[in-house]
């Protein structure tokens, strides 16, 4: 059989958002009436699902389906679990269900690091990272009681939202279910759309416009002549051009990205559901900690909430450290390296993590010594942009671990 | 505010920004490039250019002569013939096609916008025998000179011949043809079906769009090498003579060579061959083989545009550094081999003006690197461009056959040299 199948990957060009938008009319049209067309929502949602793993992506539309059924048992296993009357609220139990949770993505991490040819299947699919981020956060809510009950098909709808399936924002379940459970005001619905179209427009500026340039037009280029003169140079293979590279690279994640992320919050707002943003101005951060309020906010939020916090809770309860400073330092340890090994298994990523636990912690140490000399160090408006300024370039140095390109560049592969 | 107003502040902007973008891509407008953009497009081998048609088709309605090949182009001496073209005031200027990893494949693409304008019209083929490896076309390389534009014109032309169905077949192995009407219609060719009307309505808008684009960005970012080209010039005797040209080539070619023993252009000797590659490279070349090679085929795909063009092309074979190919290992056995095999292709089909340098590897300040032609290499093709351009045009007709797309000559071996002085024994072929 040769079907010619048509194969749509979420925002890839500007056709996709001519579909979309036919698509989405009927949706928006009841919104603007006071009404949830939940019907249809799941048709539209499911074709363009469809869409993404169909065609020479089929073995990842099955692995979607595969890893669904078995994340859907093993949540309404443990919901079971915890709300049978007098439920014991194993600790080891709850741990059982996060380690099966996280298990697939696991797995995908280190399959997709196994030498070329010796996996002979397609492993994982597009956004397993982001669905699994979803589940563990419901999981560990349930144990919390902050989540009394799930409901199957809302549940469902939560994991595949379709807007946000490939990289997120990630959602939390019980802002969703709010949403969801609702039609917005007419009033509520036009400021949404108002919304919706502003950051779809800032996104095509952001991805296709600024981002092409940075990171399809001038990228390229300057990863050529740093190569070339790197090589040329030889000893550690440094010239100016890996310094633009560094900046080139980060205006290219940040607009790649945050153009992206506006694109998943636009279609969002027009489905009347507030997905939270994911960038806010992140180059103004006067600290690599504000730096994280700012950048990928609803993964670093959901790091803090679901590890960092979690580990101080813990660790607090078993009295594992005397030293409170000590503590978060290792609590921040421990969350940049599990973000730097879900980046992927390689040095660079395991790299980035440690760069930033470290960033974060010589941070922690400067904040409590301005505290203490308050009156010995100036604090005006220089020393505001100044700030800004270091922590721009550790951000932006950081961005260069993150690109794989000195693996690239001192070992040829990346 | 009540609500009516409030969406059309929201949706009315919209509204007028998609009506002005359609507009605008689908008006067709018009433009026109003036001479010195020309002249900096012709030298400056850049992408756009390359996958652009208006300016070529301005440039080829003057006095430019297309000269297709690849790397070596870029090797400006002053000997180049870009920079001979220019000082001498010659009939032609030579417009530069081509740079590193654009085979025959993404030549025959980027020759489909020009077909009108080259219609009985001379061209230049520098032939790269690296080109034929067992892969043929790299797939990376061609992303960078693949041209939607013309691809999508040649789908309008194409017709159910073997020529048509193997270009369409090429194409679709190339991982730049993503998806969409010019994909669909690559496979509809390829397995010899007819595109319906509403593949040729999306097809001529498609072409209109990228005409568009065409226009308003090929002369953006267009490599400026006029400046250079006006130094080289400089060093060149005020009047031609063989020997004056000989003697500049010489002393130009042995500053510049003064830093290894391999005959290797300094710069290319320190940035491309540090003493970690040098040594990689050793013997590293004993197995390369290019006579077996889909290139052959895809090399058909251009003699077939030219013969539809009737253009009058002069190809030009060049050689491989004597004491490169003694250090990598590669055969000149082998080398000579893969030239005749060419040969054979070329002049039994009528394309009988070569100018074969491929045993000339050893002269010296012949190449400008490894696999380069420089100073006496490209004073020695200039012998040949010179009477090739000053002799009237005439339309040229050829004999093709269809033999040269199979498998079969894609895979052969031990094709016998031909002599290519003795005219009688090509005509009799």
């Amino acid at each position: 059989m040769n079907f010619n199948f048509i194969n749509l990957q979420p925002y890839s060009n500007p056709q996709y958002f001519i579909y979309l938008m036919i698509a989405l009319i009927p949706m928006i049209l009841g919104l603007y009436f006071g009404k949830r067309l939940k019907i249809y929502e799941a048709i539209f949602s499911l074709v363009f699902l469809f869409l993404i793993f169909d065609g020479s992506h089929w073995q990842q539309g099955v692995n979607l389906i595969l890893y669904l059924v078995f994340e859907l048992l093993l949540t309404f296993a443990y919901q079971r679990y915890r709300t049978r009357k007098g439920s014991p609220n194993k600790t080891w139990i709850f741990c059982l269900a996060v380690i099966l949770a996280i298990l697939p993505l696991t797995a995908v991490k280190i399959l997709t690091v196994m030498p070329v040819g010796s996996v002979p299947f397609v492993v994982g699919f597009l956004g397993i990272s982001y669905i699994t981020f979803k589940n563990v956060q419901v999981i560990m809510e349930i144990r919390d009681g902050a989540i009394k009950k799930i409901e199957p098909g809302t549940y469902i709808r939560f994991l595949l939202f379709f807007p946000t399936i490939s990289s997120g924002p990630i959602d939390r379940y019980r802002r969703f279910k709010k949403d969801f459970d609702k039609a917005p005001s007419r009033d509520q619905y036009i400021t949404d759309l108002q919304y919706a179209v502003r950051y779809l427009f800032q996104g095509f500026l952001y991805k296709f416009i600024l981002g092409w340039f940075f990171g399809t037009y001038w990228l390229p280029k300057i990863s050529q002549q740093a190569l070339l003169i790197g090589n040329a140079n030889g000893g550690l293979k440094l010239s100016w051009w890996v310094v633009a590279y560094m900046y080139c690279y980060t205006m290219y994640l940040f607009f790649d990205f945050a153009g992206y992320s506006l694109f998943a919050v636009s279609i969002s707002y027009f489905m009347g559901i507030h997905t939270p943003m994911n960038f806010n101005k992140p180059f103004i951060s006067k600290n690599i900690k504000d730096f994280w309020n700012r950048w990928h906010m609803t993964l670093s939020f959901w790091f803090r909430d679901y590890i960092y916090m979690r580990f101080t809770f813990f660790a607090m309860k078993k009295k594992l450290f005397k030293n409170r400073i000590r503590l978060s330092q290792v609590a921040y340890l421990l969350l940049f390296l599990i973000m730097g090994f879900w980046h992927g298994l390689t040095w660079y990523y395991i790299a980035y993590g440690l760069y930033q636990a470290l960033a974060i912690i010589i941070n922690d140490y400067w904040l409590r010594f301005k505290r203490k000399h308050k009156d010995k160090i100036p604090s005006n408006k220089f020393t505001k942009w100044f700030a800004i300024f270091i922590t721009f370039q550790v951000v932006c140095f950081g961005m260069l671990i993150f690109s794989g390109f000195l693996s690239q560049l001192w070992f040829g592969w990346q | 505010m009540n609500n009516k107003r409030r969406l059309w502040q929201i949706f009315g902007p919209v509204l007028c920004a998609f009506i002005l973008l359609v507009a605008v891509f689908l008006f067709p407008w018009e433009r026109t490039f003036s001479k010195d953009t020309i002249y900096e497009a012709a030298n400056s081998q850049t992408n756009t250019v390359f996958k652009g048609v208006k300016l070529k088709q301005e440039a080829f309605k003057g006095e430019y002569v297309p000269f297709y090949g690849s790397s070596e182009l870029s090797r400006m001496d002053p000997l180049h013939p870009s920079i001979i073209a220019d000082k001498y005031n010659r009939n032609y200027r030579p417009f530069l096609l081509g740079g590193p990893g654009s085979q025959s494949l993404a030549q025959f693409i980027g020759m489909q916008g020009t077909s009108k304008e080259l219609k009985n019209k001379k061209a230049v083929v520098i032939i790269s025998p690296q080109w034929f490896t067992k892969q043929g076309q790299d797939p990376q390389a061609f992303d960078l000179y693949y041209s939607p534009l013309q691809t999508a014109m040649f789908l309008l032309k194409a017709k159910n011949s073997v020529a048509d169905r193997y270009a369409a077949k090429r194409i679709l192995d190339m991982p730049s043809v993503k998806s969409g009407v010019i994909k669909d219609g690559l496979k509809k060719v390829a397995n010899g079906e007819k595109l319906s009307g509403w593949d040729r309505f999306l097809l001529e808008n498609k072409v209109r769009v990228l005409t568009n684009e065409d226009n308003f960005f090929s002369t953006f970012q267009v490599r400026d090498r006029i400046e250079k080209i006006k130094k080289r010039e400089k060093l060149l005797p005020d009047d031609y003579s063989v020997k004056a040209l000989k003697k500049v080539a010489d002393e130009q070619a042995e500053i510049h060579t003064n830093s290894n023993n391999l005959g290797i252009d300094n710069t290319f000797y320190r940035n491309r061959l540090p003493k970690k590659v040098l040594k990689k490279l050793k013997g590293s070349q004993k197995n390369f083989d290019y006579t077996k090679s889909p290139e052959y085929a895809d090399f058909e795909l251009m003699l077939t545009q030219f013969a539809k063009q009737h253009t009058n092309v002069l190809f030009v074979i060049p050689p491989i550094n004597a004491k490169w190919m003694k250090y990598t290992g590669l055969s000149s056995k082998m080398y000579q081999e893969s030239v005749a095999k060419m040969e054979r292709q070329l002049t039994s089909q009528g394309f009988e003006n070569i100018l074969d340098l491929s045993k000339d590897g050893a002269q010296k300040y012949f190449m400008q690197d490894t696999i380069h032609l420089g100073w006496n290499g490209w004073l020695a093709m200039d012998q040949a461009v010179r009477p090739f351009m000053e002799l009237p045009n005439r339309p040229y007709n050829y004999d093709l056959d269809n033999y040269y797309f199979s498998k079969k000559w894609q895979n052969k071996t031990g094709v016998k040299s031909i002599n290519l002085a003795n005219k009688n024994y090509l005509k009799d072929k």
